[in-house]
């Protein structure tokens, strides 16, 4: 009796913890092969806004890739690359958002609240023409400083360096406090 | 019963003219659109008030888009393009950011009152030259649904719309 009472509250948390795992976005999870699953959020040539595919640097370029579309943008023709922290609520759209609204008791509002924590990179490029084109892609944390780097290796411009957001960062933590 | 009718069909009749004149003083008084056959879009400069990047990018990119569907033009030249040098009456559209509020998708959803992200940009139409043809204070925002960058595509319409209004590639009309 006793053992079964440790083992029903650990049970019971593992089927809460499935149960919200259930909730998690799959299709922007870590590709294993080092392309990253991305969104592109809006101005890729050739891509239509919110298209989700995989992310890499390859040969000097940002190449995007989803089915039978693929796009590569020169590094070197890159004038800015810039990250940033934003956050995607788990269930999203105004269809998913409607349906949260609609829950009942309130639920909706409550779910609203698990959130998965994405990022942006946001990039400022050129194209043959001398044309300035932008490009925002969402992807999970942790990703996209890894992507900026390696951008930034193979010829591409950034007006915040890595170092410099680095030791950014900590001074806006202390303003915080 | 026929002073009921003939009170009706006076009173309607009376409605209608009242509607027709409004609307021929509406015509009188909308203005001529200036010619311009083709525009370039450049960046939103935000000098004194800080924008994020990607917001930046989206409301460039959110406004080329916009202004190719709804503007009405023949060309849509982006920034530093070098064919627009060559295209005739061409119209030259800046945006200066004057105001931005990054509010929270997370604080709409769940007070439905709180939360707006609004940004408020001076947008000036000049000709090849320079000069001003057009100024105008637009804001974008999200009060409800979704996410924060959707302000910029507010805003990116509501500047379509504007330079749909105003410009056309056959002058006076």
């Amino acid at each position: 009796m006793a053992g079964l009472k440790k083992v029903l509250p650990v049970a019971a948390s593992s089927l809460a913890l499935a149960a919200f795992s259930a909730f998690a976005p799959s299709s922007l999870a870590q590709k294993p092969s080092g392309a990253v699953k991305a969104q592109v959020v809006t101005g890729l040539t050739g891509v239509k806004d919110k298209t989700s595919g995989n992310l890499s640097v390859e040969g000097g370029s940002l190449h995007f890739s989803h089915e039978q579309t693929k796009v590569d943008v020169a590094a070197a023709s890159m004038e800015d690359v810039v990250t940033g922290a934003d956050s995607q609520r788990v269930i999203h759209g105004s269809v998913g958002s409607t349906v949260l609204l609609a829950a009942p008791y309130g639920s909706g509002r409550f779910l609203s609240l698990f959130r998965t924590k994405l990022e942006t990179l946001t990039i400022k490029y050129r194209d043959s023409d001398g044309g300035l084109h932008g490009a925002i892609f969402m992807m999970p944390v942790g990703k996209v400083e890894e992507i900026k780097k390696e951008l930034l290796a193979q010829g591409a411009h950034t007006s915040i360096p890595p170092e410099q957001a680095a030791s950014a960062a900590p001074a806006a933590k202390e303003q915080k406090q | 019963m026929r002073t009921i009718l003939r009170g009706v069909t006076t009173g309607t009749l009376a409605l209608l003219t009242l509607a027709a004149g409004t609307a021929l003083r509406a015509q009188e008084q909308k203005p001529a659109k200036m010619k311009a056959s083709a525009i370039k879009v450049e960046m939103i400069h935000a000098d004194e008030i800080k924008l994020p990047a990607d917001f930046q990018v989206a409301l460039y990119e959110n406004l080329i888009q916009q202004v190719q569907k709804k503007g009405g033009f023949q060309h849509v030249y982006r920034e530093g393009d070098r064919n627009a040098e060559n295209a005739p009456d061409l119209v030259v559209l800046q945006g200066t950011l004057r105001g931005f509020k990054k509010g929270s998708e997370e604080m709409r959803q769940v007070t439905t009152v709180a939360g707006e992200t609004s940004i408020t940009i001076h947008c000036v139409f000049s000709d090849k030259n320079g000069k001003s043809l057009l100024e105008r204070d637009v804001k974008g925002n999200v009060r409800f649904f979704g996410a924060n960058l959707r302000a910029t595509y507010d805003f990116a319409k509501k500047t379509a719309q504007i330079a749909h209004n105003n410009f056309s590639p056959t002058a006076g009309t």
